[in-house]
């Protein structure tokens, strides 16, 4: 574990260096990270113009799961969707014998390896407008309040981590990989917004078969004060759940690229 | 010209049947934001759903009708050098865009309306109530909608020639347009200061004008009203994109020379 950690301040650095690089787009980015929360802002705006409650949540704690959303879909662009075309690329090019050679578990190495550092401040704004939505909340979570919702985050970062990795490894038989990851996105937009608004099929599939909602909503909660310690430990069963299928589903496509490539 | 024309197009058919997945990806996606906005609204308000799925199907259909993608393709074509090649051709190039934009609009007609046909079957609330005259205004409203998105999105690709990043600029006016053209809320659920600004810029006209006609919600006065503001911005259009080519055109030239 030390020395995963280790391996992946390395990543860290690595990709730092690379950043700063093109510092000039540093900025731009920073604008339009900007850009994109103020957008979200404004539509949570016009929504609650016509009402006070969406799905029965407040003004606030829309906003508490508007940052939630944000902060998680940062550490999506942060640390998995750069990876995603250099796997593919790997495994058109059979580069990736090189990677199951190295030391460090291919998994890992293949999640992390290359980091696009400024989608951090995606992350910060994403924390900045929790805060704010406390604020407008007038709600001060306790010291369990944030234990709790530290421990359902990591059971979400863990889920997203999941299915993002499945979605990967699908490029082992899937070409356009992009177009895959635009699916994805359409789906995680509905976590923006709380689950009980949905009616019907669609309620049910990004509850419990894409768990959108369990993603995003959750912590929400938990920071809200609204948490009950078996819904985090059932969040931290799914997670591992899906944690355990990537991780099959990996190893099975691993299986098959020998096969192809021998 | 026709048969140039029917060249041009055949060309363009092939070309987007060897993209079919593709196609198929960017068609879903287009319609899950417009979906979930739909469950928000009926959230909010419930009493109205049946009108909600009534508009955010048709802003899903009057969407792809109209979309226009040739602010990317010109900023790709440009930025990399291929620009160039279609120069050379006998045929202007806005040719080329316009003959993709109808295969590929003809392409999404013929997959949405049948499904609309069958949804509507199955789902009494997207049965469309309209007379003769009101099908037609409709039409001519979403292809006056078209033109105008097409005109602005390829007068943006031009400033390709200027500008390094112009699908970042592209991005800050179809956020506005996301407002103003009924795609996050139809218009009249605005507050009355941006409902005033959406009747005077062009973006109500390219998507929720031609739903208003199909809705009824707009009167006569209010049609006639809308159209010829919409024929305004066409003519200012067209008047920028010409003056834009001429413009880039000469600094092409001074670049490339």
């Amino acid at each position: 574990m030390r020395r995963y950690g280790r391996v992946f301040r390395e990543f860290f650095r690595a990709c730092l260096v690379e950043e700063m690089e093109y510092r000039s787009e540093f900025f731009g980015n920073f604008i339009a990270s900007f850009f994109g929360i103020a957008v979200a802002l404004l539509t949570v705006h016009i929504f609650f113009y016509q009402t006070d409650r969406l799905g029965g949540w407040t003004y606030g704690e829309v906003l508490v799961l508007l940052g939630v959303f944000n902060a998680l879909r940062g550490f999506i662009d942060f640390a998995l969707r750069p990876n995603m075309p250099r796997l593919l690329e790997h495994v058109r090019r059979g580069t990736l014998d090189y990677v199951l050679t190295k030391p460090v578990d291919s998994m890992f190495y293949i999640s992390f390896r290359h980091l696009v550092f400024w989608r951090l401040i995606d992350v910060a704004l994403g924390l900045g407008v929790i805060g704010y939505g406390l604020y407008v909340e007038r709600y001060v979570p306790s010291a369990a309040d944030v234990c709790m919702f530290l421990i359902v985050m990591a059971a979400s970062l863990l889920l997203i981590y999941s299915l993002w990795m499945m979605l990967m490894t699908t490029s082992f038989w899937v070409v356009r990989i992009d177009d895959l990851s635009f699916i994805f996105d359409s789906f995680f937009d509905t976590a923006r917004f709380p689950g009980s608004m949905y009616r019907g099929a669609v309620r049910f599939v990004i509850t419990y078969v894409l768990p959108a909602v369990l993603i995003t909503n959750t912590p929400a909660l938990a920071l809200l004060g609204k948490w009950s310690v078996p819904a985090a430990l059932a969040a931290l069963a799914v997670a591992m759940f899906f944690l355990w299928l990537a991780r099959r589903f990996w190893r099975f496509a691993l299986r098959f690229y020998t096969g192809a490539g021998g | 010209m026709i048969r140039k024309y029917i060249a041009l197009l055949r060309m363009k058919y092939i070309e987007m049947l060897a993209y079919r997945l593709a196609t198929f990806v960017w068609m879903t996606g287009a319609v899950a934001q417009p979906l979930i906005t739909m469950f928000v609204w009926m959230n909010i308000h419930p009493e109205e759903s049946e009108s909600f799925v009534f508009y955010f199907m048709a802003v899903i259909f009057v969407e792809r009708m109209t979309s226009a993608w040739d602010v990317w393709e010109l900023d790709r074509e440009i930025r990399e050098g291929t620009f160039s090649n279609l120069l050379l051709r006998p045929l202007h190039p806005i040719h080329w865009a316009i003959a993709e934009n109808i295969i590929y609009k003809w392409l999404f007609a013929v997959i949405l309306v049948p499904v609309w046909v069958v949804a509507a079957v199955f789902w009494p609330a997207l049965l469309p109530h309209m007379t003769g005259s009101q099908v037609v205004l409709f039409l001519l409203a979403v292809v006056l909608g078209a033109a105008l998105r097409f005109l602005l999105s390829y007068s943006c690709g031009l400033l390709a020639f200027w500008v390094t990043k112009v699908a970042a600029v592209y991005g800050v006016i179809d956020v506005i347009s996301l407002f103003l053209s009924g795609r996050i809320a139809p218009l009249e659920m605005l507050p009355p200061q941006l409902r005033e600004w959406s009747e005077w810029l062009p973006f109500r006209y390219m998507i929720s004008f031609p739903i208003e006609i199909a809705t009824g919600a707009a009167d006569r006065g209010e049609v006639a009203r809308g159209f010829a503001i919409a024929a305004g911005w066409m003519i200012v259009l067209i008047a920028a994109l010409q003056w834009l080519w001429k413009v880039g055109m000469r600094k092409n030239q001074a670049v490339g020379g």
